[in-house]
């Protein structure tokens, strides 16, 4: 007897008390009940995905469940790796959002609709992965996406943004669920069923070029749903304007199911497809990765850098998903579960990061009611639990050495280099190609989050509200502790996930990498010779650090020492003001990428009445707009208007032509049925 | 290959070095050796100075081969090298910059202007000469002192 089936219903039985306990109970106690069973419920689903990983599978029809169609469950090691880390998020971000609502009065996030659909959006994200027929799979994916995006509109008396941003989310990602509709049901109608088994078995029986048009159809609602360019446009909208930790929810467990939707689709339900599928997910990875942490870098809105950098992050899953449905198109099939691996393992790293990295920004965001960087500072002695916790969540962030994100980029490059010796022009020229995306995505990450926690976090406060900001309470520094703990853990032995990645690669039937085998201290490649002991980086960086500071101290203790005023020119104590800004420390990038970001700027002088030459005022005005946007999607909008304008020269008012149109209608299709379809 | 050849061509540009100044070198300097950072502060001057000073740093009076070396931040500074009467929106600036330099340090007035106010002596917006508002070491009178003056002045404090 599987354990899923048990931990799968506990979660649905949780998720259900806490949406229903949402509605009913007062303010008070509601914030507190729901947080604790929204908590449960995702402890059930890591349990759940857990025991997937574990080596246990579980399927089941549920028929009466839905009309017409029923229910299809289905739980392996790929749908648990992202049940895993959904649930393991859900739970730190109850415990967190618990003392984020608490004492901040019953709207925004305490508010009852918010507070209903918390764990009914936890809960989607949880069996999304565990669905089994197209049917299933839709109406949980459309459930999550109601339920987020009632979540987004959370905060919509405070700002009048979140509407918009609201409306843009509505609208791309119902965009997402069509075109994922026509894919699947161009799929199911080719392949004889609607369940996933039967579109596996059946999918060898469709014709190439449909294969083809279902996975470019389904790949650009997935990587729409993942925040990859070119359908971004909601990402930074959305995760901003929403509350923190619905925000970490959406920037860690939902974008991961796109890559989870692209990975069943395209691998597993498609059983892989020819090169240039992959080459043209490896191209929309690439420039995901460079536009997104461009676009971060450039930012000066904490939690838009933040929503960026997720575009970011999902950009290099990709590359690696990516790299490893070519290499089985070329048959290396070795290096492609080494490439998914990595893929996976990303998924894994970004979401302890980023979603400890929203939930520090939240905190903030709570204390201070800012998130302009510009106008933050001086937070590390105000909130020093917040700012060592982001401190750690950026180390993770920026792929470097003792952080966790370092050991998945770096096995990522590793599958790419070696991948140089499967032969083909494009895999010539495409690899090392996104080597160099990812190195220059991995520079620019530096960049932007050194902007972030040292202008940010550092210095001295740039306006009153930063200056008095106050620490988190208590529960929300234990729900990033969580996360914290998850970092530090996948920075150190993140051999631990060998077995589990390995399985999770098996499942779509590709042989297990064994990319970190070694018991947990060592990650090696068995194919390919090359080997990391993360925890002895750590270690001799730990020694490395202790003796730079530690030596001098105990040297330079012989020494006198004296207090000396601040040189500040002589001209006077330097203000908050004069401090570096997160526009300042971001400008020479933008000198550098002007060409790419094409930023925009306005200087208006107005002159006195006497004189032209005497001037009154200047102001200066300098944005760094969305650039894709605004090639891609205004066209698009202004095209939409204009027919909708031109539309309604047809309703003129007159009920003689409202009552032509309907003889019209009626004569046409009476013809058309008589000419005989 | 035409830098090079330039740079043969001309040759030596400094002039010969003159005989040591007459003169101790001043008890705090013996500290540094040899070897001085200069800091310059116009308090006030009218340029004339500055220019004299600029002259004393280039190829042809060469201060730097006596060991005098021009820094950009008292902290780096042994000696003020300070010029022109002290106007009143200098005076306190120029008291930070001193206390910002580092013991040993030393203080030289550059110009009749920097020893007794000179040509601007009684103005409204004259605070007082160099030696109202801090210690002074040395003094170089002339107005302007030629670029001479001031490497001579210069020497005396590295002893070289």
């Amino acid at each position: 007897m599987s354990a899923i089936p048990a931990a799968l219903a506990t979660a649905t039985t949780l998720g259900g008390a806490g949406a229903l306990a949402g509605l009913g109970l007062p303010y008070r106690l509601r914030v507190p009940v729901v947080g604790l069973l929204t908590a449960g419920a995702g402890v059930a689903g890591a349990a759940a995905g857990v025991a997937a990983l574990g080596g246990s599978r579980w399927a089941t029809d549920l028929p009466g469940l839905l009309p017409l169609v029923g229910t299809h469950l289905a739980v392996d090691a790929l749908a648990g790796v992202f049940m895993a880390v959904a649930g393991a998020v859900v739970v730190a971000v109850a415990v967190y959002g618990v003392g984020y609502a608490a004492g901040h009065g019953p709207h925004g996030l305490g508010s009852r609709t918010a507070q209903a659909m918390l764990p009914l959006f936890a809960l989607t994200l949880v069996l999304v992965p565990a669905a089994a027929s197209v049917s299933t799979f839709l109406v949980l994916w459309e459930l999550m996406a109601l339920v987020s995006l009632l979540l987004v509109l959370a905060e919509h008396r405070e700002r009048a943004s979140v509407r918009q941003a609201g409306v843009w989310y509505a609208v791309m990602t119902h965009l997402g669920l069509v075109l994922l509709l026509a894919a699947f049901a161009l799929f199911a109608a080719r392949a004889g069923g609607e369940t996933f088994a039967a579109l596996r078995a059946g999918a060898h029986t469709v014709s190439p070029t449909v294969r083809g048009l279902v996975f470019v159809l389904a790949g650009l609602a997935f990587t729409s749903k993942a925040g990859a360019v070119p359908l971004h446009a909601w990402l930074p909208r959305a995760h901003p304007e929403a509350p923190s930790p619905v925000s970490a929810l959406m920037s860690t467990a939902m974008v991961n199911l796109g890559v989870y939707g692209l990975i069943r689709t395209g691998l597993d339900l498609l059983g892989g497809g020819p090169a240039w599928w992959w080459l043209g997910l490896i191209a929309v990875g690439g420039v995901s990765a460079v536009y997104g942490i461009l676009q971060a870098a450039m930012a000066s809105d904490l939690k838009r850098l933040l929503a960026y950098s997720t575009s970011e992050n999902m950009g290099l899953v990709f590359i690696g998903v990516g790299a490893c449905g070519l290499f089985t198109s070329y048959g290396d099939r070795p290096l492609a579960a080494l490439a998914l691996a990595a893929a996976l393992l990303h998924v894994v790293n970004h979401a302890a990061f980023k979603a400890l990295l929203f939930c520090a920004a939240g905190s903030v965001v709570r204390s201070t009611g800012l998130r302009d960087l510009d106008r933050l500072g001086g937070l590390r002695s105000r909130m020093p639990a917040t700012a060592g916790l982001f401190a750690l969540a950026a180390l993770g962030a920026v792929a470097l050495p003792p952080g966790n994100g370092f050991i998945s980029e770096w096995l990522l490059l590793q599958s790419l280099i070696h991948g140089l010796q499967v032969p083909g022009v494009a895999v010539a020229v495409v690899l090392p190609l996104s080597v160099a995306l990812i190195a220059l995505s991995a520079g620019i990450a530096a960049a932007a989050f050194v902007k972030a926690l040292g202008v940010g976090f550092f210095a001295r406060p740039r306006s009153p509200r930063a200056d008095g900001a106050r620490e988190a309470p208590p529960l929300m520094i234990a729900g990033m502790g969580l996360l914290a703990a998850a970092c530090v853990a996948l920075a150190l032995v993140p051999g631990l996930l060998g077995d589990a990645l390995d399985r999770a690669v098996s499942a779509i039937g590709l042989p297990g990498s064994g990319a970190l085998s070694g018991g947990g201290v060592r990650v090696r490649l068995t194919d390919i010779s090359a080997s990391l002991s993360p925890l002895w980086v750590v270690a001799a960086l730990a020694v490395a650090i202790m003796a730079a500071v530690g030596l001098p101290r105990l040297y330079g203790r012989r020494r006198r020492r004296m207090n000396a005023r601040l040189w500040d020119c002589g001209g006077g104590a330097p203000t908050p003001r004069m401090a570096y800004t997160a526009t300042s420390f971001a400008e020479p990038l933008q000198r550098v990428f002007d060409d790419v970001l094409a930023p925009e700027q306005d200087l208006n002088v107005t002159p006195v009445r006497e004189s032209a030459y005497l001037v009154e005022r200047v102001r200066f005005e300098r944005r760094v707009p969305d650039r894709i946007e605004h090639r891609l999607y205004e066209p698009v909008l202004r095209a939409l208007a204009g027919t909708g304008r031109s539309a309604r020269r047809l309703a003129g008012g007159s009920v003689h032509l409202y009552l032509g149109y309907g003889f019209v209608g009626l004569v046409v299709l009476l013809v058309a049925l008589a000419v005989g379809w | 290959m035409g830098l090079l050849r330039r740079i043969r061509e001309t040759g030596r540009a400094a002039e010969p070095a003159p005989p040591r100044p007459e003169g101790d070198v001043p008890e705090k300097a013996r500290e540094l050796g040899g070897s001085v950072q200069v800091r310059c502060v116009d308090a006030g001057s009218c340029n004339g100075c500055e220019i004299e000073i600029a002259a004393a740093f280039n190829p042809v009076y060469d201060a730097e081969r006596y060991g005098a070396r021009q820094v950009a931040s008292p902290r780096h500074a042994d000696v003020a090298l300070v010029t022109g009467p002290v106007t009143r929106n200098m005076a306190e600036p120029l008291r930070r910059t001193v206390a910002a330099m580092g013991e040993p340090r030393l203080v030289v007035a550059v110009g009749d202007c920097a020893i007794n106010c000179g040509e601007f002596a009684g103005g409204h917006g004259v605070e007082g000469a160099v030696a109202d508002v801090v210690p002074v070491d040395l003094t170089v009178p002339g107005c302007p002192p030629e670029p001479d003056a001031i490497v001579a002045a210069l020497r005396r404090v590295t002893g070289r």
